[in-house]
């Protein structure tokens, strides 16, 4: 891999990264949008966050994996639940990986 | 501190895969502090590696980061009174993490410009120093997900699809962007193969349509 493919590739990155990110906070934000899509907007934070978990428990590393036979579901429970009752993201992320530790070593 | 805590080790993770695929750690911490891209880095690595062009590299990077269009245009009427130049540093450090706590504080309406910028500039500093980390001690550490660490990521989204419900319905709708993230690669089967990227933003879309089409 030569050097100059590489910086090429993280100038591009860059360059690619910021203008989906830039683009529209810049045009949408001086626009009023009609209710309907404020609407549709309001639903896409969850929706979102719900699809990159179900993948990320469900299918990690891009394959299939039975909710019963791995440690990533049950420990995203964990992570929920201490959120849910803890209102905090610190404990609910610690309690998530130590949950997924400890599991890991009785279900693989 | 949490998203500090969980940028970490997924930082490292790539650094240490950046140096086994040739990259220097100068330009290992260089790709994550003006990328700070996440899974969009991931699938770049994988797709260099292959020795692909500059340019399906690029197209990669943004399939699979193209949910931070979504993100940006939800995060748009919040920034309404928002000088162009701070839009610019938040829109540059919009991630997975920060939107969504972002989001959580504007509900809260404990979000402020600082403390969007903050959040940014936390979320920054985990990376790229996850990703020196990583890049540096690459030979001793071996592969940092092989600990479970790497299960931060997942367990802060969890969290946050919490924090970001604000009632049952939203929730529900979750559960439904959920379920077609995991029936679209099924599609293989008929000859239609999705990166995750497509598969991410197509579900959300339709269950977000779904929300607020039922939405009375």
């Amino acid at each position: 891999m030569s050097s100059n493919y590489i910086w090429a590739a993280i100038v591009g990155m860059w360059v690619a990264n910021f203008a989906i990110r830039f683009i529209p906070v810049a045009v949408v934000s001086r626009m009023d949008l009609p209710e309907p899509v404020m609407r549709w907007l309001r639903y896409v934070p969850v929706s979102v966050m719900g699809s990159l978990i179900a993948l990320e428990v469900l299918r990690p590393g891009g394959e299939y994996q039975a909710p019963w036979n791995g440690a990533h579901l049950p420990a995203a429970l964990v992570s929920m639940a201490t959120y849910y009752y803890t209102k905090s993201f610190m404990g609910a992320s610690v309690a998530g990986v130590v949950a997924f530790i400890v599991l890991r070593g009785f279900i693989g | 501190m949490p998203i500090f805590l969980g940028y970490l080790p997924v930082g490292m993770a790539f650094g240490v895969l950046a140096r086994t695929l040739g990259f220097t750690v100068l330009q290992s911490v260089i790709c994550s502090a003006t990328a700070l891209a996440g899974a969009g880095q991931f699938i770049a690595l994988n797709i260099m590696k292959t020795g692909a062009s500059v340019f399906a590299v690029l197209a990669a990077t943004t399939v699979v980061n193209l949910r931070y269009v979504l993100f940006a245009a939800t995060l748009s009427p919040h920034l309404r009174k928002t000088p162009l130049p701070l839009q610019a540093v938040l829109a540059y450090s919009l991630t997975d993490e920060t939107f969504a706590i972002n989001m959580a504080d504007q509900r809260a309406g404990t979000s402020t410009d600082a403390s969007m910028v903050g959040v940014g500039l936390i979320s920054l500093i985990g990376w790229v120093t996850g990703t020196l980390v990583g890049a540096t001690l690459s030979g001793f550490i071996g592969d940092p997900t092989s600990w479970g660490l790497d299960f931060a990521m997942p367990a802060m989204f969890a969290a946050l699809l919490i924090a970001l419900a604000e009632n049952r319905r939203q929730a529900l709708i979750g559960g439904v962007a959920g379920a077609f993230a995991l029936a679209l690669p099924l599609l293989e089967a008929s000859g239609i193969t999705l990166g995750t990227g497509w598969i991410i933003i197509i579900s959300s879309m339709v269950a977000a349509t779904i929300g607020a089409v039922t939405d009375r």
